[in-house]
């Protein structure tokens, strides 16, 4: 018996291999998300200890630093929102465009993420609280990466 | 030769995986992985008219710390001076968060106020605020660092509250707890006008 039931080797099946590479590129989906705006000005935040992950969903970046090409020592600060550079007093009229195009009711419920280079000076980035204040956009996050 | 004998036709997959792979890489390419992280802020409103000022809004001064930063980067908290020194942290604490810590337990330094935490539960939490004020040539990051031993300072008051009220610490405590402490003890850090800083 054993003699008659002895079997070719069947071809090894690789139905399976869609299943784990969707598996892989489901996974890879969710827990990414996509390359946001590349910055024209010379970003490095500072480190910080106390830091929460941001809602990326509500999060509208603003960059303050020095333009990319021409990052020289003492260059004045620039501020670029979202791909345009700005000067702090447009700072009211971008956010009103923002909140039209992702549709939010106020700016209360957006999210403004200053990544300040670690150099700048709070002069400037105080001027710009201020604006966002007068846009009643009260919710800030000063971004930072962990030590 | 009934093992030949085939089931109902299958449809080709094997170009599936190729497919899959496609996408795979497309992802993967056009995905990073970094997650934004931040410090969280609420800005006041602006005040239309500082006389205006509601008066529970007046804190009286033993409620309120007050912190200079200089554009050298030393640091005045009431009446001593720190430098960026004391800012790093030494077996988990800093002198500056230490001394912010202090200021929010001592009975003897910020006033407590009864608080109802969860239903009935009370306790006497500080009333105690940061007020920061730094000078508009500080480079951000002392100011961020100021701000992360200050928040950290109220952290480890929220956690203090935690062990007194729940016996646990508040990373222990479960989700609604830990937000119901949040919403109950936020960092109270007040960031000065720039009308309350010299030569503006």
């Amino acid at each position: 018996m054993a003699k008659k039931g002895k079997k070719e080797v069947p071809a090894m099946s690789t139905s399976s291999l869609p299943d784990i590479v969707f598996m892989l590129l489901f996974f890879f989906m969710a827990a990414t998300t996509m390359r946001d705006n590349d910055p024209q000005v010379v970003v490095n935040v500072p480190h910080a200890h106390e830091i929460t992950e941001l809602d990326k969903s509500i999060t509208t970046n603003v960059w303050v630093g020095q333009l990319q090409s021409r990052s020289a020592e003492g260059a004045a600060l620039s501020i670029q929102f979202n791909d345009d550079i700005i000067r702090v007093d447009q700072m009211g009229d971008y956010i009103a465009d923002r909140l039209v195009e992702k549709g939010y009711e106020s700016a209360t419920s957006m999210l403004v993420n200053l990544r300040v280079h670690e150099t700048a000076t709070v002069g400037k980035v105080t001027e710009l609280k201020q604006e966002l204040r007068r846009a009643e956009a009260y919710s800030i996050s000063y971004a930072a990466k962990p030590y | 030769m009934a093992k030949m004998k085939k089931k109902a036709g299958e449809i080709n997959s094997s170009s599936m995986a190729d497919i899959a792979f496609l996408l795979l890489i497309f992802f993967l390419v056009t995905t990073t992985m970094d997650v934004d992280m931040g410090m969280r802020r609420t800005l006041p409103p602006l005040a239309e008219d500082e006389e205006q000022q509601p008066e529970d809004i007046k804190l009286k001064e033993r409620n309120v710390l007050i912190v200079n930063v200089s554009k050298s980067g030393k640091i005045m908290v009431g009446d001593q001076i720190y430098d960026r020194g004391d800012l790093v942290r030494n077996g988990g604490e800093s002198k500056l968060s230490k001394e912010t810590f202090n200021f929010l337990v001592d009975p003897d330094r910020s006033e407590k106020k009864k608080t109802l935490i969860e239903s009935n539960i009370e306790y006497d939490l500080s009333v105690g605020v940061v007020s920061l004020k730094a000078d508009n040539e500080t480079t951000f990051d002392v100011y961020m660092q100021v701000q992360d031993e200050l928040t950290h300072a109220f952290n480890q008051y929220r956690s203090y509250v935690s062990e007194k009220v729940y016996g646990k610490t508040f990373d222990e405590l479960d989700a609604d707890q830990q937000n119901n402490l949040r919403t109950k003890l936020p960092p109270k850090i007040s960031e000065a006008e720039p009308n309350d800083q010299t030569n503006k």
